[in-house]
């Protein structure tokens, strides 16, 4: 009995780690060009619930969660543009910045989002690869959403995007010493802001997911923090995409390790377990901060490695 | 990156101001191809003012720029770097976290899309093959020490095929071997015609070793110049510091034997990027007393200082007031009098923001006679207290309250004057006090700084400005690459031979 | 981050307040409501009656202490967003302590009870100011990871070890008893808590105006370099405020217990922590200016409920008004400086 228990667990978390880890992989990886350019997007948790709840709603509307996660997207990137250009401004403060458009994102995610709560919208497709099985919850396990395959692409895809092509040369330029930036040519201040556009992009998609999949419904309690997490991971994550992508799914194991040891009967310690992810990454910044020089491989005109 | 000669270059009349400063003045240069002019001057001189024009970071106001014969108005750096004028700057302009390949990429004008690693790699290793010193490619540019990353630097401009190369003090954060061989490299590639050079430097080894022309600024106008081989270190000294004559000395009390009341003792202090910028100096200042140092910025005096007032840590060494030890803490600096006038106070030493009261009373804030019960402080006491600084120092603001970044810079130096050295001063250390001011203002500071050692201060000035030092100092050394290298009485002082020392070894 | 120059401030503060009013009545025009009706509710909704007017300040009374808890280290130049991991924190202690003294006399044991709480509370932040100062650790990426795991510790607390199973509705701990209860204020609904919060805010201000404490952090807060030139203890400043500003931030925890609830559950994470960041911007550090601002935030709150009954409105139309009135203060501070040409005396 127990060895099916703790098999069921091991599928469990495997199953819960791609679901779980989707929303954070897609705001790591928008907060990772975000910060690659020299900046910090504490916004993005309202990004992620307005992402959420636009995907929803357009989703309800037209009946294509693609269309939804499309326009979640694109929300995401108006909140990213706001907060590029604000930032740029002299003598604001950015850390400040992203805590109000956070504040902002969510009320008018829950304003605007109201009329949408009980009305269902259609879900977003999933690859049933777990239909072999006869066991319903290796068949749950792995059932691969598609956005987690979008993910899986995009990862590399950004990976090699800030290795191999210009731009990508160019926002690591403006992140890591701004005035060669602006003696090359390029604009630091327009290129921040391109970036965290793109980062709020797929915050945007990311927040989408929680509605259009798991849990797959829009309502007030929806995020549990997933877009300020995001920061968390990608310092644990040294800036890197693949990297995000192997600690979001870390991440998202975590959490689901907690209900998966639920449902063998495992009760304690499961909100510790939820902030284990947060312990790690505090440990790592203790551990690899020092006061005489910045974090290893963190962009030197970010102002939080400084 | 091809072959081809370094085109005529002719720079005529420039001439820049910025408000009432005159930075530049119809300043002319011609540089045939394949020339290795050097420009020489003090600090303020106007060498990077004239470069920036040519290069398109400042538009200047009178001057053009000739090449191969025809007149170009350089209005950007694009533009700059279109014409084959490439900069190679003291700071660097390198990405640390990019490799020398990624680097050496970036520059490029027409960057595609996608990079195509392979090409690049073959290009530029065909290129490196070419070159008389290399970097491997594949080095996070972190990694790479100071001289190689100049290396890197040069090598980046060459490769996107600037054939001008103006270089601003490249060798400050060099050392002799590394200086000596990239100069070198550079000599050569003049003599085979593949490259014109254009070395801003204050050193006259450099200037004599591989320079084959030189101008000489001073105060923004062009003063002397030629062949190198034409001009001995002598004539260039007289160029660079003016006249010989020996400013009138400020009126001073006669010094005793007096005790030694500021001692340094092996000091060694490390600069920001690790390297040592003071080596094992060892100086003493009896009261009443003004010793003043001479040398040019970057040659450790920023570290001294800050290691004097405070700011900084040392790696060892000991400092000693009246005799004792003395640790950089509040109460002991208050005690034993110790003050300091920083260089760019707004920067170092008051906070912006703050009032003038306010910033008046850093020392004295806590100050029992400023404190009314315990641990308050009395605001209307301090506004006092500042009204009547305001007064005794003649500070120009809109009152007590006015915040001190609406205060001019010559006012922003008295304040900081007024909360030094309105105290009892022991010890002062004062670095370039009268840096961008005017004449007056500096007329005023420099009385008062005398007027402090005539009351039995031991100061210790640090400044760029060798006829200040002259006028005010009873004794004189140099700073030179983070040793004191010379020292004469005031008496004896020779400004040429001071300047020498200044520039070189010896 | 700090100002002495009170007419800057005054008009630069008016033109936000104004931008945003403007803004949010173009927002509420767009559901076809007449603005300046919406803005009379609000005001109704948040000091019109005398109940509103109660409910405002109750609102407002641990938001004051949590907005301390950003505004004391900021003016040392430190950014902390930890309130809310603070508060939950110092609600465990409370509790806690409450438990352990159980059968005391209820006025000691209420005065331990805050004490404890503002305690654990200055150590929480205390720890991320050590990190901070001795590490290099940024303090806000720390505190804001430290939030989560006090939720998290709370949360575990609750469900297990103090957990106190006679309570049906969610998971609570143990409760502190009705003879710890802090009670209200003569004639009002209001529990003392608000004086708390005022007291503290008041003796906020006057360290940090008065004493040569705070003019020593304004130094630091201004000028590193001017600090230690005039040498300041700088890491003893650096701890003091961060844990004066978490033990702010805890004793509004600790309020929470003794004065509203009598035990701690997740509804002692309710982003009271997250709304004093708001405040302590809106008021540029100063913690005088926190107690107003902490009430007129409370007032947009409170009013919610009101907006939503006479207009439909989602009550998360205040939240809006709230984000984008942040916004709009945070974008204007790019206009000091530039509103006066710099005088050359």
């Amino acid at each position: 009995m127990s060895e099916v228990g703790w098999w069921g667990v091991l599928i469990a978390v495997v199953g819960g780690a791609i679901r779980v880890s989707t929303p954070y992989l897609f705001v790591s990886l928008g907060e990772t060009l975000t910060e690659k350019s020299g900046r910090v997007n504490l916004g993005l948790e309202g990004t992620l619930v307005m992402g959420a709840m636009s995907g929803y709603a357009v989703a309800h509307l037209t009946g294509s969660p693609w269309l939804g996660v499309l326009v979640a997207g694109m929300a995401g990137a108006t909140f990213g543009l706001a907060h590029g250009a604000i930032c740029n401004l002299p003598r604001v403060n950015d850390i400040a910045v992203g805590i109000a458009l956070f504040l902002l994102g969510t009320g008018l995610a829950f304003h605007l989002g109201k009329p949408f709560i009980e009305p269902s919208a259609p879900r977003l497709p999933h690859f049933a690869l777990g239909a072999w099985s006869a066991s319903p919850q290796v068949r749950a396990a792995l059932e691969i959403n598609a956005l987690f395959v979008v993910g899986l692409v995009l990862a590399p895809l950004l990976l090699w995007g800030l290795r191999n092509t210009r731009w990508g040369l160019v926002v690591r330029t403006v992140g890591d010493n701004s005035d060669a930036a602006r003696a090359l040519g390029y604009s630091a201040e327009q290129v921040r802001a391109m970036a965290t556009m793109a980062g709020g992009f797929l915050a945007g998609v990311g927040g989408s997911f929680l509605s259009l999949y798991y849990p797959g419904t829009w309502n007030e309690g929806l995020s549990s923090g997933q877009g300020l997490m995001a920061i968390a991971l990608v310092i644990f994550a040294r800036w890197n995409p693949m990297h995000c992508f192997w600690v979001s799914l870390l991440f998202g194991g975590a959490t689901a390790l907690g209900p998966a040891l639920q449902s063998i009967g495992i009760t304690t310690h499961y909100y510790l377990l939820n902030a284990a992810p947060y312990a790690l990454t505090l440990v790592l910044l203790v551990w690899s901060s020092s006061t005489r020089h910045t974090l290893v491989g963190a962009p030197s005109e970010l102002r939080i490695s400084r | 990156m091809t072959a081809a000669v370094p085109p005529p270059v002719e720079i005529v009349g420039m001439s820049k101001r910025f408000g009432a400063l005159t930075a530049l003045a119809d300043v002319s240069l011609r540089l045939p191809p394949g020339s290795f002019h050097a420009l020489l001057g003090e600090n303020g001189a106007g060498k990077s003012t004239l470069v920036k024009c040519v290069m398109g970071y400042y538009r200047p106001d009178a001057g053009r720029v000739l090449v191969d014969g025809r007149e170009y108005a350089i209005t950007n750096p694009r533009q700059a770097h279109e014409l084959g004028f490439g900069m190679v700057y003291q700071h660097f302009t390198l990405v640390p976290s990019m490799t020398v390949l990624e680097n050496l990429v970036l520059g490029r004008a027409d960057l595609p899309a996608v990079i195509r690693w392979d090409d690049e790699r073959a290009r530029l290793e065909a290129f490196l093959g070419r070159m008389p010193f290399t970097v491997s490619l594949d080095r996070p540019v972190a990694a790479l020490a100071a001289g190689e990353k100049q290396k890197l630097e040069i090598l980046q401009q060459l490769s996107l095929g600037r054939r001008v190369l103006i270089l601003d003090e490249p060798t400050s954060v060099l050392t002799l071997e590394e200086a000596d061989q990239i100069l070198g490299v550079l000599r050569e590639m003049t003599e085979e015609r593949r490259l014109t050079v254009v070395l801003i430097t204050h050193k006259f080894r450099e200037v004599q070793a591989f320079a084959r022309e030189v101008t000489v600024l001073r105060f923004g106008r062009d003063v002397g110049g030629g062949l190198v081989t034409d001009l001995t270190r002598d004539d260039l000294v007289r160029m660079m510091i003016g006249t010989a004559a020996v400013p009138e000395a400020a009126a001073r009390a006669p010094i005793a034997e007096r005790p030694v009341a500021l001692e340094v003792r092996d000091l060694t202090v490390a600069s920001d990027r690790g390297v040592e910028a003071v080596r094992g100096v060892s100086l003493a200042v009896r009261s009443g007393e003004i010793v003043g140092v001479a040398g040019v910025s970057g040659n450790g005096q920023r570290e001294l200082v800050e290691v004097l007032a405070g700011q900084r840590r040392s790696e060892s060494g000991e400092i000693r007031v009246a005799g004792a030890p003395c640790r950089r803490t509040r109460v002991e600096m208050r005690r034993r009098g110790v003050f300091a006038l920083t260089e760019e106070p707004l920067r170092n030493a008051c906070v912006p923001a703050m009032s003038v009261a306010e910033n008046l009373a850093f020392r004295t804030f806590d100050d029992p006679r400023l404190i009314r019960t315990g641990v308050f402080v009395s605001r209307r006491a301090l506004r006092a207290e500042a009204r009547e600084l305001i007064a005794r120092y003649g500070i120009r603001c809109q009152g007590p309250d006015a915040r001190l970044e609406t205060l001019s810079g010559g006012n922003v130096q008295r304040t900081l004057l007024a909360r030094e050295l309105s105290g009892d001063v022991a010890v002062l250390i004062a670095h370039n006090p009268c840096a961008g001011l005017d004449f007056a203002a500096t007329t005023e500071i420099r009385a008062r700084i005398v007027r402090a050692r005539n009351g039995g201060a031991a100061v210790l000035l640090l400044s760029e400005d060798l006829d200040e030092l002259l006028e005010l100092s009873d004794r004189i050394a140099v700073m030179f690459e983070g040793r004191f290298v010379y020292e004469t009485p005031r008496e004896a002082a020779d400004p040429h031979v001071i300047g020498r020392h200044m520039v070189s070894h010896g | 981050m700090r100002l002495s120059n009170g007419a800057e401030t005054a008009a630069i503060s008016a033109a936000a307040l104004l931008a945003t009013l403007v803004l949010f009545g173009g927002f509420v025009a767009l559901h076809g409501l007449n603005p300046f009706q919406v803005y009379g509710v609000l005001y109704l909704g948040a000091f019109g009656t005398w109940f509103s007017l109660q409910q405002t300040l109750t609102q407002a009374a641990p938001v004051m202490l949590t907005a301390l808890c950003t505004a004391l280290p900021a003016r040392a130049g430190l950014l902390v967003i930890g309130g809310e991991g603070a508060l939950v924190v110092g609600g465990v202690a409370t509790v806690l302590v409450g438990v352990a003294l159980a059968g005391a006399p209820p006025p000691l044991a209420i005065a331990l009870m805050c004490l404890g709480g503002a305690l654990a509370g200055g150590l929480w932040i205390g720890a991320a100011g050590a990190l901070r100062q001795f590490r290099g650790v940024n303090e806000t990426i720390s505190t804001l990871l430290l939030n989560y795991i006090a939720i998290a510790v709370m949360n575990h607390l609750v469900t297990g070890p103090i957990r106190d199973f006679a309570q049906v509705l969610k998971p609570a701990s143990w409760s502190i008893g009705e003879a710890f209860m802090l009670g209200e204020i003569p004639g009002t609904s209001i529990h003392w808590g608000l004086a708390l919060g005022v007291v503290a805010c008041l003796a906020a201000w006057v360290l940090m105006r008065h004493t040569t404490f705070g003019f020593g952090v304004d130094i630091l807060g201004g000028n590193v370099r001017a600090a230690r030139m005039a040498g300041l203890p700088i890491a003893r400043m650096v701890l003091l405020t961060c844990f004066l500003g978490g033990g702010a931030a805890g004793l509004a925890g600790a309020i929470e217990i003794v004065a509203v609830h009598g035990f701690a559950s997740s509804s002692l994470a309710v982003g009271f922590g997250y709304a004093g960041i708001l405040v302590a911007f809106l008021s540029r550090q100063n913690p005088l200016a926190v107690v107003f601002i902490a009430v007129l935030l409370g007032g947009i709150s409170a009013s919610g409920g009101l907006v939503q009954r006479r207009f439909g409105l989602p009550d998360a139309a205040t939240l809006v008004l709230q984000g984008t009135l942040f916004v709009v203060v945070l974008a204007s501070n790019t206009l000091y400086g530039r509103l006066r040409a710099a005088r050359v005396a």
